[in-house]
């Protein structure tokens, strides 16, 4: 029931909201900092006290559990809740597990790199160099499932790996994270951690006395899950001796009482039932503190707070405790502290995928269990913070029931998007609870969906779906069909299935025949490297105090991981849909339907990139004259649906490690952006290296009027969409805001009656994100959706900009596109790198002529001779650079795929080896495309790994934490090098 | 009556009735207003329409026409003069330089391409209209096409010129109709024949008629044209005229320059006259106070 005034609560405003005023410049003002805590203590524990008779889960509470007890307890602003979720203001948290060993290379060089630095002291990277990445080598994930591979010499598996390494086939995502979850916090808030602790330890008794091999595993697990609750309550205790003591030396009044309050609070919560609207926020902060010394910070996801936090929240209204003002400053001291952390980016990922924040969901309004309206006052007031911080996290999304819901609150969202020009996202309760109960949920589970990370679906506390398995390239099918299972970028290599010859096909339907050989391929071994590495997760990383805040775990006395939640789901999400779509349509009329081109023709065009003018001439035909996907043309229909159709029927027949199905999903985070700049020309008349479109939605300017787009896309969606999807809208924003926030809201309406799952917005011209492009100082809190999530576009690379620009804009006028215009490119001439020019100067120092070593660039062995021999040099010279080797065994193999370059590297004994030839099994095997790109690679101004490999300029073989040590080597020897005599 | 002549179809049009509505522009109109807004849908067959920025000058367009009324120089050039508007190259231009205004119907195919938009109507209150040219050129399409529009439930408006058969309308469109937005420009009836080119005798009796019959479901509409409508004794006449006739409701609607464009797609000159820059906010304020005592509706 509502029971304010006013829903836009538009009497509070960050000028009578001081402290929200304060945090809120604070959290744009902060730089991020990497946070070695986790990393440090996690590290200590397996390396110098893990039991190794401990069960999985077991090792991992009391690993969990040695860090929350050793977790600084740190307050470092004004904000009313205890609790952060490192020890930095603004914290990049690590975790060894997954990729912290990517940052390796730039220990020295992070803090001032010039895109998005992160901080971190010279005795943090030290500490990293010699005592924390060594251990993790062979101890990640990815290596794990390596080794496993290897051990089981499945060769399958070997290819899948291959693929996902070269990453512009899949990504692999349990290798970084699995994360993506949204627990409930409900039975937390009534009995406490501590009620909780007891609950296990009875069904830990009761387990143990069927003394039976499955009674001990349940028995373990809740053993681990006492352990890693007892972490949490061990660190609320220390958030209450430290703000005890704050409050003990502060001098103003008021800030003592604002320690004192929160030392109560946690002396309180979140072990004992909260019992105010402020214990119940703190305890769901400081347990989501505790879940991140277990998962990675990866989109865990709060979930309906509105609805969690509702009976507190009217508790303490109707007796006087709470008034509005004061609600709202709790809930932004919430947002801003969802707020505190950022995920550590390697430089190169920077470049490709950056910008992205956390991602944790908060998810308002919607139905209730019972399908009524579930909108209430704390909906708006969470609308009203959103709206005024406009911070990148918490991810805000609204769900809307245009059944139930009101008008007023439908107006009210999109108002508020207007307002902040981006957020939040707005979600169709209708599809969605039927895309849920598709995939077996209840009716009442359905009702009680949230949102994750940027946009899958779960039912609060009851689906561990890992919504965020496999990022698929639906391009990479495509190009396979085309040239019989070979890619532009990996040239002669027969990868996919030998497929029949296009150019002989004599159908469309024989076409999609080839493309679904080439797709479900594929998708197979996603899926086998997706299960394999489930198992390594199962041994390594099960998540027993997530656990504990599901439902299910608890009655089946088992993890997550090992299927403990009452559904289990794995998720696949697809890159370049619109574009493949598109493509399909453009072969299917212009081939088979008009015959205007043959398949030879075409598909000539298409590997020559449409060069010539006979070339630009059919790919203008292609784009302008074919049918396109964001249209009401039957043939692009058709197309769509059969793509969602088919993904769905392929992946829901496969059943996961913890028993559940596969759920296709369409959305993208940067990857389109990404990997778009790295593929061929498309028979839609892509040009290569062009931009794919984003998540579901249809290519720029492919789809000129709004409704017939909206339309389209809203078809698709409901059962074969289970994942959920991100379609992206750009409207043009209009004087008249309340002209425009009907007709916004009139048009998510039609749009929502039509099935569409879920729709988000930038309401921002072309003119202005140019600007922005060209000046960031003018903008730098501009907010933009990305694709599922915000992002600040000041962060963001310059591919994903130019995305963002090229968007397509609607005017809410009249519902046709604005056309837009490009603006002329500026082009930089490449530059010589600066390491380079350190080591032409170290060798002129060491009496060696500078045009000796130009001399030598011809051949890439003897430049790869000249860069490490300065670093077998110093190796010897050094005790403190020496330190990197001196308990460090390790093979590199260099080589050229044209044979002319073979060079091993061997580091033993505290030795380093050159040797010019090949090695039997070297740690890692890095292959160049041939001696060009090799240089290029030497010679750019930073050594971008992953762009390198993302180019297929560089394949690698082996354990990727090799090369990122040596990278770090080689680092911190240019930086001695001008220094040395 | 099977087929009709339709210019163009417009979706999510927000300036033709009220809501969201998909506005369908019939080809063909007996008058002539210089300053016409949709110049492409006056001539009553279809037309070849040439956005020469956009040609690359590829000559597909004049391999394939049966006539030889494309000859291309750096861009092409079309002789309109023997051109039948087969439209054949149009669907062979590369770059979309080439469209055609102008595409027959029948009412099925219309009524769908009507009902893709109907969730729309819905949560906004809109609907369907029929715009031009001038839809009551071809009075017994539109009626059957009404007719299904509103047995299908959905809000139906008709934008017209007034220059119609009073019983035929009244008697084959008017009962489908929920509202008529009724163009009415000039009060004296000797420059309204010198400038349109025919009587306005006919159009303001059918206003007053349609007054008269649906006084809730009509509202009259002033073009503002500076130099044609846009005068003090125009306008002052036209209001007059509104009070005697009990109008409740009108709409007066600003200058706009896109007509001018528009007529260079398609071939003609307009007229030099008419000023290149929209009517300013605060002259179409001026205008609008003559029509004291009167709901004005912004367009
Ligand atoms: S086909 Fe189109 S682009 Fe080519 S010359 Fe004709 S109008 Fe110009
Ligand atoms: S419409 Fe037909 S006749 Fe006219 S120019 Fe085009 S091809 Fe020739």
């Amino acid at each position: 029931m509502i029971t304010l005034d006013d829903i836009g609560l538009k009497k509070f405003t960050l000028e009578n909201l001081p402290r929200l005023k304060e945090l809120r410049s604070l959290s744009f003002a902060r730089k991020p900092e990497i946070c070695i805590e986790r990393a440090r203590y996690v590290t200590r524990y397996l390396r110098d006290k893990a039991d190794t008779s401990d069960s999985p889960e077991v090792r991992q509470a009391k690993k969990v559990n040695y860090f929350l007890q050793r977790k600084r307890p740190v307050f470092l602003d004004r904000n009313l809740l205890a609790g952060s979720t490192t020890s930095k203001a603004l914290g990049a948290p690590l975790f060894p597990e997954f990729f912290a060993l990517t940052l390796w290379p730039e220990l020295d060089t992070v803090s001032i790199r010039a895109k998005n630095p992160q901080k971190l002291t010279d005795d943090e990277a030290k500490e990293l160099n010699l005592e924390i990445f060594p251990y993790w080598m062979d101890n990640n994930v990815l290596e794990m499932t390596r080794t496993r591979i290897s051990e089981e010499k499945n060769k399958g598996l070997a290819e899948s790996l291959g693929l996902f390494e070269s990453l512009v086939f899949f990504i692999a995502a349990k290798a970084g994270c699995i994360s993506h979850a949204v627990p409930t916090y409900k039975a937390m808030l009534e009995h406490g951690l501590t009620g909780l602790i007891s609950m296990a330890a009875e069904r830990e008794a009761a387990a143990r006395a069927h003394a039976s091999d499955e009674g001990d595993r349940q028995a373990d697990f809740y053993h681990a899950v006492q352990i890693s609750l007892e972490g949490i309550i061990k660190y609320a205790e220390h958030l209450t001796e430290e703000a005890a003591r704050l409050a003990s030396v502060a001098d103003d009044p008021q800030v003592k009482q604002e320690f004192l309050d929160m030392a109560k609070v946690c002396q309180r919560v979140p072990a004992y039932p909260a019992t105010t609207f402020r214990e119940a926020i703190n305890a769901i902060w400081i347990c989501q503190v505790g879940i991140h010394a277990e998962n990675i910070n990866m989109a865990m996801s709060p979930g309906r707070l509105d609805q969690l936090l509702y009976p507190y929240y009217q508790r303490d209204i109707e007796e006087g405790r709470l008034d509005i003002g004061q609600a709202i400053e709790l809930i932004g001291c919430l947002w801003l502290k969802i707020a505190d952390n950022v995920t550590m980016v390697p430089e190169a990922s920077e470049e490709m995928f950056g910008g992205a924040g956390t991602v944790p969901a908060i998810t308002l309004g919607g139905v209730d269990a019972d399908g009524e309206d579930a909108v209430n006052d704390l909906t708006y007031i969470m609308l009203r913070v959103t709206e005024l911080l406009r911070i990148r996290d918490p991810n805000v999304n609204a769900r809307y029931d245009y059944e139930k819901n009101s008008k007023e609150y439908c107006r009210r969202v999109s108002e508020v998007i207007i307002n902040t020009k981006a957020v939040p996202a707005f979600f169709n309760d209708r599809a969605n609870i039927t895309a849920l109960m598709g995939q077996g949920e209840s009716i009442e589970h359905a009702r009680d969906y949230a949102v994750i990370g940027c946009v899958e679906l779960a039912s609060s506390g009851r689906d561990y779906p890992a919504s965020s398995s496999i990022m698929l390239n639906l391009a990479a099918p495509l190009e396979m069909a085309l040239l019989q299972g070979k890619r532009q970028i990996t040239g002669d290599e027969q990868i996919g299935p030998l497929t029949q010859d296009p150019t002989t096909l004599s159908s469309f339907e024989q076409f999609w025949e080839v493309f679904k050989t080439q797709l479900d391929w594929l998708i197979e071994k996603a899926i086998a490297l997706n299960e394999e590495m489930g198992r390594v997760h199962q041994q390594m990383m099960p998540s027993p105090l997530l656990s504990a805040l599901f439902e299910g775990p608890m009655d089946k006395g088992k993890d997550l991981i090992q299927g403990g939640s009452l559904y289990n789901s794995s998720g696949a999400t697809h890159i370049a849909f619109a574009d493949v779509v598109d493509s399909l349509n453009a072969i299917e009329q212009t081939v088979f339907i008009d015959k205007k081109y043959s398949f030879s023709e075409l598909l000539q065009m298409v590997k020559n990139d449409f060069a010539g003018a006979d070339g630009e001439k059919m790919r203008l035909y292609l784009k302008n004259r074919t049918p396109k996907y964001g249209t009401e043309n039957p043939i692009a229909r058709k197309n769509a649906n059969n793509v969602v159709r088919h993904l769905f029927e392929l992946y829901q027949a496969h059943t996961n490690y913890r028993g559940g199905r596969y759920r296709p999903a369409y959305w993208t985070m940067t990857n389109h952006a990404g990997l778009g700049g790295v593929t061929g020309a498309l028979p839609h008349g892509r040009k290569s290296g062009e931009l794919f479109a984003s998540g579901i939605t249809p290519v720029s300017g492919a789809a000129p009027e709004l409704t017939a787009c909206l339309n389209a896309v809203a078809e698709l969606g409901g059962e074969c969409v289970p994942g959920c999807w991100a379609l992206n809208i750009k409207y043009n924003p209009e004087g008249d805001i309340g002209q425009m926030t009907d007709r916004f809201s009139q048009t998510i309406e039609g749009y929502f009656r039509a099935g569409g799952q879920q729709v988000q917005f930038n309401i921002m011209t072309y003119q202005m994100l140019q600007d922005a492009k060209k000046h960031p100082e003018k903008y730098p809190e501009l907010m933009v959706r990305v694709s599922g999530y915000s992002a600040y576009f000041k962060d963001l690379n310059e591919l994903m900009k130019d995305e963002l620009i090229t968007r397509t804009m609607y005017d809410l006028s009249n519902g046709q596109a604005v056309p837009y215009v490009a603006e002329k490119k500026e082009t930089t001439a490449p530059v010589l790198s600066d390491p380079v020019q350190k080591i032409f100067s170290f060798y002129e120092k060491q009496g060696e002529r500078l045009h000796d070593f130009l001399s030598s660039l011809d051949q890439g062995e003897h430049l790869i001779k000249t860069l490490l021999k300065p670093m077998q040099k110093i190796l010897g010279e050094h005790l403190e650079y020496h330190r990197n080797i001196a308990d460090f065994t390790g093979s590199y193999q260099f080589c050229s795929k044209d044979g002319v370059v073979n060079i091993a590297v061997i580091f033993h004994n505290g030795m380093m080896k050159l040797e010019k030839n090949k090695i039997d099994n070297p740690d890692i095997t890095i292959t160049f495309r041939d001696v060009e790109t090799l240089l290029k690679f030497i010679l750019a101004p930073k050594q971008d790994i992953l762009g390198a490999m993302l180019r297929h300029d560089v394949v690698t073989e082996g354990n990727l934490n090799y090369l990122y040590k040596l990278g770090y080597m080689g680092k911190q020897l240019q930086n001695m090098l001008p220094h040395l005599p | 009556m099977k087929e009709a002549l339709i210019g163009d179809i417009g979706r999510f049009s927000g300036h033709d009735g009220p809501g969201i509505r998909t506005t369908v522009f019939f080809k063909g109109c007996p008058l002539r207003c210089p300053w016409c807004h949709n110049p492409e849908f006056i001539a009553s067959r279809p037309e070849i329409a040439f956005y020469p920025d956009r040609c690359i000058g590829c000559g597909d367009c004049r391999d394939i026409c049966p006539e030889a009324a494309m000859t291309v120089d750096h861009i092409a050039q079309l002789d309109r003069s023997r051109c039948t508007s087969c439209g054949l190259c149009v669907v062979n231009c590369p770059t979309k330089a080439l469209e055609l205004a102008g595409k027959s119907y029948d009412v099925d195919e219309l009524t769908d391409i009507m009902l893709r938009d109907r969730l729309f109507y819905e949560s906004s209150g809109g609907g369907v209209t029929l715009s031009g040219g001038e839809p009551t050129a071809q009075l017994d399409f539109c009626s059957a096409l009404l007719q299904r529009l509103s047995g299908e439930g959905i809000h139906t408006c008709m934008e017209t010129n007034g220059f119609f058969a009073w019983d035929d309308f009244q008697s084959t469109c008017l009962p489908y109709l929920d509202l008529v937005l009724f163009d009415v420009k000039i009060v004296d009836p000797q420059k309204h024949r010198q400038i349109i080119g025919v009587d306005n005798g006919v159009i303001l009796t059918n206003l007053q008629r349609l007054l008269a019959a649906r006084p809730d479901d009509v509202i009259p509409r002033i073009p503002l044209i500076p130099g044609f409508t846009a005068d003090k004794e125009n306008i002052s006449h036209l209001a007059e005229l509104f009070k005697q006739l009990q109008v409740r409701r009108c709409s007066l609607l600003p200058y706009h320059p896109f007509g001018l464009a528009k007529a260079e797609k398609i071939g003609q000159r307009p007229d030099s006259s008419l000023p290149q820059k929209p009517m300013a906010r605060e002259t179409l304020h001026q205008w609008q106070r003559f029509f004291n005592g009167m709901e004005i509706i912004e367009p």
